[in-house]
């Protein structure tokens, strides 16, 4: 059991590999690697060490070359709709936002809802709701290019919350922000996981965010050289 | 927000790109109704002048590829209407002349006996109708006379020959009222085919298909040379070749039109696929499924392509009245197109859209979302 989580595996990863088609990069070498439900995970390490492409592989947004990822005990590869895990388990958020310049901040949150079957003014409330929760409600008619980078950020932090995931995973989140909107995603992110006791895994350059998780993975030349619980922040 | 109103959005934010293949399915929807309208019209109108008058048969003469060369005798008429069954038999001669003076091209000119029971069909408006020794009489349709500008006592010259105005008629039928009527025998002697026809209109007691079929045999008997040939006005109508020439050309000039559509649409939807390509990536990621994404670039296509296709069914309306009012081709082009063409126009826009939009969907749903997030 994880000392920052609960008894249930979430996510489980046995022996992963990814050589990318050019066959030059190995991007993972056989990473282990346990994630209990309610965890809070940073994972860090220098450009190239494979970060990112583990979080991919956790998110089912790519496949390994060898080696499983299990969700839940379920290995991904046996999972007939990936793309159902991800609408209805995996909340994802990226560096650079990528929110829809022609849609509201509401109206963004709303995308990952056509897969649900809420109604549309279900998925106006909910959408309200999820921005009130990242401190957002007052923005939401403004489009993309009316916020502020962090508030584009905190934006596609409540649509990674569109159908109440389970997990997580947010890939450099702060990149793009200055230090204050960063903090205010980091102080977001511990929120959510205080609060909603949701499993956060998160890939971070810098080591003073990364040592706010509960637990740090260390990584480099897609090799998992430490992994160990942090004391409390 | 609805679904629609996301793929709508997705429209609007490339305005002129929208504009452009909205207007290329426009004028190919648009070309597609105009001239498979005016042609489908154009036949429509020809049986109608038959219809209308309970007309069963069309006797012309055989393996005569332009009916506007039959030559039958004028005697024949009387053969025919010995038959038991034949209600009446109307003779005429057909020819079609261009004032190019006064820039009427293409107008219908018959010669009837003075006797022909279509004169008592004919709705004088202004006037009165031929009668016998009219040999410089001339009847003028009402849009005819329009476009002419002449009335009742006015002189015409055809053939270098002055003809009187004696009277002008209004029928149901748009080529009638755009054509001119002279007795039988002047006009023969214009166009030096005494003594022809080019054919023989029938009207029988009975209309059922056995008895038009039975009494076309019996008719084509008359003739023991066998150079008469007797078919349902129709048939007559739909194997007359200037309408199969009609039909021919608009279909080639549409298909021409829709290919181009269909280009125009598939160079729209690719590049906006392919501008999208990190975008459609991350609506994998967040959890889209393939089939929406599927059903976004097709609904999109849709969207474009219906509302193309209206403009251009609205175009393509008001083309053709603009175009049925103007001297030079009233009389020829009706200016109502059939709703029938207008859904062929609207089926065709959809086909149009589904098409251009069926590579660039398959391309999109085959994205992987990581390569796709990559892609710059």
């Amino acid at each position: 059991m994880s000392d920052s989580g609960s008894n249930t595996v979430l996510l489980r990863t046995e022996n992963l590999c990814k050589v990318y088609p050019d066959g030059a990069v190995n991007a993972l070498v056989e990473v282990s690697l346990t994630i209990h439900q309610g965890e809070y995970v940073a994972i860090m390490g220098p450009s190239g060490s494979g970060k990112s492409t583990l979080l991919n592989l956790l998110g089912a947004l790519d496949a390994p070359t060898s080696g499983e990822v299990y969700f839940l005990g379920e290995p991904l590869s046996a999972v007939c709709s990936l793309d159902r895990l991800r609408s209805q388990k995996v909340g994802f958020v990226f560096q650079s936002f990528y929110l829809l310049p022609v849609l509201t901040a509401a109206e963004n949150v709303q995308v990952p809802m056509f897969e649900t079957s809420l109604s549309a003014s279900a998925r106006v409330k909910k959408a309200i709701e999820l921005l009130g929760i990242v401190g957002l409600q007052h923005r939401a008619r403004h489009l993309p290019g009316q916020l502020s980078v962090g508030e584009r950020q905190r934006a596609a932090v409540a649509r990674a919350l569109a159908n109440d995931p389970i997990l997580l995973l947010a890939d450099e989140p702060t990149g793009n922000l200055d230090s204050l909107s960063a903090e205010g995603i980091f102080d977001l992110f511990a929120k959510l996981h205080r609060e909603r006791g949701m499993t956060i895994v998160l890939v971070t350059h810098d080591p003073e965010f990364g040592h706010r998780a509960k637990r740090l993975v260390q990584m480099r030349d897609g090799h998992v050289i430490s992994d160990g619980v942090l004391p409390p922040h | 927000m609805r679904f629609y109103t996301f793929v709508l959005k997705n429209l609007i934010r490339r305005r002129v790109r929208t504009a452009l293949t909205m207007l290329g399915i426009a004028v190919a929807v648009g070309a597609v109704v105009a001239l498979v309208g005016v042609s489908s019209g154009f036949e429509r109108s020809f049986l109608e002048l038959y219809e209308k008058r309970q007309v069963d048969i069309i006797v012309s003469r055989k393996g005569l590829m332009d009916r506007l060369t039959s030559g039958l005798d004028e005697n024949f008429g009387k053969k025919i209407a010995g038959l038991p069954g034949v209600k009446a038999v109307a003779t005429g001669l057909l020819d079609f002349v261009s004032l190019e003076k006064l820039g009427i091209f293409g107008v219908m000119v018959q010669g009837w006996p003075d006797d022909c029971f279509m004169f008592d069909e004919l709705g004088i408006v202004d006037g009165r109708r031929l009668r016998k020794g009219d040999d410089r009489g001339i009847l003028l349709g009402k849009v005819l006379a329009t476009n002419l500008n002449k009335k009742p006592g006015d002189k015409l010259v055809l053939f270098d020959e002055e003809f009187t105005v004696v009277g002008v008629y209004q029928t149901f039928n748009v080529y009638e009222n755009g054509s001119m009527i002279t007795l039988l025998a002047p006009l023969q002697k214009l166009m030096g085919r005494e003594k022809q026809i080019t054919g023989c209109t029938v009207v029988l007691e009975q209309h059922d298909r056995p008895t038009i079929d039975q009494m076309c045999l019996k008719i084509d008997a008359l003739d023991p040379a066998g150079k008469t040939k007797a078919m349902p006005y129709e048939e007559y109508v739909r194997s007359t070749s200037q309408i199969k020439a009609a039909q021919a050309m608009a279909w080639m000039t549409s298909v021409l039109a829709l290919i181009i559509g269909t280009v125009g649409m598939l160079n729209t939807m690719v590049m906006s696929v392919f501008e999208r390509t990190r975008e459609i990536g991350i609506l994998r990621a967040i959890g889209w499924r393939r089939s929406r994404v599927v059903r976004m670039i097709l609904l999109e296509a849709i969207l474009l392509s219906m509302t193309g296709g209206l403009v251009g069914t609205l175009a393509a309306i008001g083309l053709t009245r603009f175009l049925s009012s103007r001297p030079s081709v009233a009389g020829m082009i009706g200016g109502q197109i059939d709703p029938r063409v207008i859904l062929q126009g609207f089926g065709i826009a959809l086909l149009v859209g589904l098409i251009g939009a069926a590579y660039p969907a398959y391309r999109a749903a085959r994205l992987m979302p990581t390569e796709a997030i990559r892609h710059e």
